[in-house]
């Protein structure tokens, strides 16, 4: 019931005259090649080195024609002399021919290749600088206008933000402020305990805690969580064109969806960090009793005389800073977002490392600024 | 492509569903719905929105299991256990989505090639020169090969989608709502443009659409699917002859009337 399958023969003529007729018949698709691909190579070898001239296509016997066996086929035919073919497969072997002589452009090896990456570097973080600087002055224009207008002010947003940047991110920031309190505490109770200094882990785990560890975890954790999170919504909005939709009713982005972002997390972050400060005091207390048996009661009644307040304040000040700075970076990146798959995967990426770098840079610039501080 | 082969009562086909129970949740969308689509044939299917068109050719696609009844496509269920055969089923089919779907991070060529590519089986040289001929096949030139989708007016995303869809030489051609967003000269040259194909190339088509000019331009039988089930099957002329109050509606409707008395 099944045709033949692909089949080539070549009918060499009587007499010294060169030149042949090669009949084609039978189903030439996709299966067919693959169930003959031996015989079929070892045919096309056999055609190849000869001269186009003489040689005859008889394709009249084809009884099924799909674009593998078209190409097939318009290969093998570069070297023919005249080919007869019927009218309902014309067509696909004529495209097929014309697909196999479209150029691609050779990609050689450019020498400048390595200076020319260089400069694309260079101008993309020119771009973002110009792009973040204009966001920056929108959101303080916005900021003005609101604080003017404050009737229009996004309090629904900037609640909602608030609370999926803060109370949603507390168990986990609490969790590992906890295991990072008890791990700080360890480690400076086993050394201070060889120089009899076991009480000075109040102030060592104090004031590591509440100044620098307390808001860097909370808002590396947020970089991660709400950073990421504000990203890909940005991106996804850009790509469903949701966002044309909003400048379209003449609502503003920055102001709606920017500003909340960033004024929530703000005002997030600092309650995360305390939260933070806390559990990891709370995981210092604990090892504190285990290892050096300093009892719960002594550890907070020696705290306030360790650690000064304006210490407290300082790690507080400095939530608020890396609060905007997560959540600007991340919604820059998230408006940079183009309308494809790769694209807000890259987007999302590089926002979590950027942000995360930021805000150890701004560490590092108050840890200099206030060095003689607290 | 193969030669027809006789099944039953002579006709080999290529989609068949008998007795579907579709559900969403506890709500039903479709009771005792028996459908089918033959080899060759361009097949229809109408219905009012909300008749549930789209969850019907998801069900065909194997995207959705059904609650109960079968669902065959060249023969092949969905459920079959043997991951070759299903694979050579879904490789017979092509699928053209209403807003395109193409993968939005590969350029048109990539798009194109890439079921090519997955089936494999191909050098890189037959595979660029099928691409370029189904690009030229849907009126497209090479200098668009290296756009991204993002950079493409609807027209030609569609005609990208469909030269993807055709890229195996599928026995089977399914269309959800390709003229719409269309306008009427594109809307012709698409209708031109599947006429001409498949004169090359012998696929059945499933198509889904409101538009009653591309309805009555390709269609060899309709099917209408109204009050959970496939009310009337047939050609045009038969199936405005059954008395329904949808199929009135349809045809009989302001737009049906004009539509199907200029011809």
């Amino acid at each position: 019931m099944s045709a033949a399958q692909a089949v080539l023969e070549i009918e060499e003529p009587s007499g010294a005259e060169p030149g042949a007729t090669i009949r084609v018949s039978g189903d030439w698709t996709f299966g067919a090649l693959a169930a003959r691909r031996y015989q079929l190579a070892r045919i096309a070898a056999t055609l190849q080195p000869r001269p186009a001239q003489g040689l005859r296509w008889d394709l009249t016997g084809i009884t099924a024609l799909d674009d593998a066996g078209a190409v097939w086929l318009a290969r093998a035919l570069r070297a023919a002399e005249q080919i007869d073919v019927s009218p309902q497969y014309r067509t696909m072997l004529t495209q097929a021919s014309e697909g196999l002589l479209v150029e691609r452009p050779a990609q050689g090896v450019d020498p400048l290749a390595g200076v020319v990456r260089i400069g694309l570097v260079a101008i993309d973080f020119w771009l973002h600088v110009r792009d973040a600087t204009a966001l920056l002055g929108q959101l303080l224009l916005d900021f003005l206008r609101l604080v003017r207008r404050w009737r229009e002010f996004p309090l629904l947003e900037l609640s909602a933000n608030v609370y999926r940047a803060g109370v949603s991110a507390l168990p986990v920031t609490m969790l590992v402020g906890f295991l990072i309190g008890v791990v700080l505490t360890y480690l400076s109770a086993l050394q201070l305990k060889r120089y009899g200094a076991d009480l000075l882990v109040i102030n060592i785990v104090g004031i590591g805690v509440v100044r620098e560890l307390g808001p860097l975890l909370a808002s590396i954790i947020a970089a991660g969580r709400s950073g990421s999170a504000m990203t890909a919504q940005l991106g996804v909005m850009r790509v469903t064109e949701e966002i044309e939709a909003l400048s379209v009713m003449g609502v503003s982005v920055t102001a709606r969806l920017v500003l909340p972002k960033v004024l929530g997390l703000a005002i997030a972050l600092p309650m995360v960090s305390f939260c933070t400060d806390v559990a990891a005091l709370a995981g210092g207390v604990l090892i504190a009793k285990l290892t050096l048996g300093i009892t719960p009661a002594a550890f907070l009644e020696a705290l306030p005389r360790a650690v000064e307040v304006v210490n407290f304040w300082i790690g507080i000040g400095k939530s608020v800073a890396f609060g905007i700075a997560v959540a600007f970076v991340a919604c820059h990146y998230g408006l940079r977002v183009l309308p494809n798959t790769d694209s807000l995967a890259a987007g999302v990426t590089q926002s979590v490392v950027a942000s995360i770098t930021v805000v150890i840079l701004l560490d590092s610039m108050f840890a200099i600024l206030l060095r003689d501080v607290g | 492509m193969s030669a027809e082969t006789a099944t039953g009562n002579g006709v080999e086909k290529v989609v068949e569903v008998h007795k579907l129970l579709n559900k969403i949740g506890s709500f039903v969308l479709h009771r005792d719905l028996d459908f089918e689509v033959r080899a060759g044939e361009v097949m229809t299917l109408v219905g009012g929105s909300g008749s549930g068109k789209t969850q019907l050719v998801r069900v065909i696609l194997g995207l959705k299991r059904p609650s109960a009844g079968f669902v065959r496509v060249f023969g092949v269920s969905w459920d079959d256990a043997n991951y070759f055969r299903v694979r050579a089923a879904r490789e017979r089919m092509g699928m053209l989505f209403q807003n395109g779907a193409l993968y939005s991070a590969f350029t048109v060529y990539q798009n194109v090639a890439f079921p090519l590519r997955e089936r494999g089986g191909l050098d890189d040289e037959a595979i660029r020169a099928i691409v370029y001929a189904k690009l030229a096949q849907v009126e497209l030139e090479p200098k668009h090969a290296d756009l991204l989708p993002a950079n493409l007016s609807g027209g030609m995303v569609k005609r990208v989608a469909l030269a993807r869809a055709l890229a195996l030489s599928p026995e089977l051609l399914i269309l959800d709502e390709p003229t719409a967003g269309l306008d009427p000269d594109r809307s012709d040259a698409f209708v031109r443009l599947i006429k001409r194909m498949r004169t090359e190339y012998r696929f059945a088509v499933l198509m889904v659409t409101h538009d009653l000019d591309t309805l009555q331009d390709l269609s060899d039988r309709i099917s209408v699917l109204a009050d959970q089930h496939i009310i009337a099957s047939g050609s045009i002329d038969e199936v405005r002859k059954v008395p329904h109050r949808f199929i009135e509606n349809f045809f009989g409707g302001e737009r049906g009337r004009r539509a199907f008395t200029a011809a």
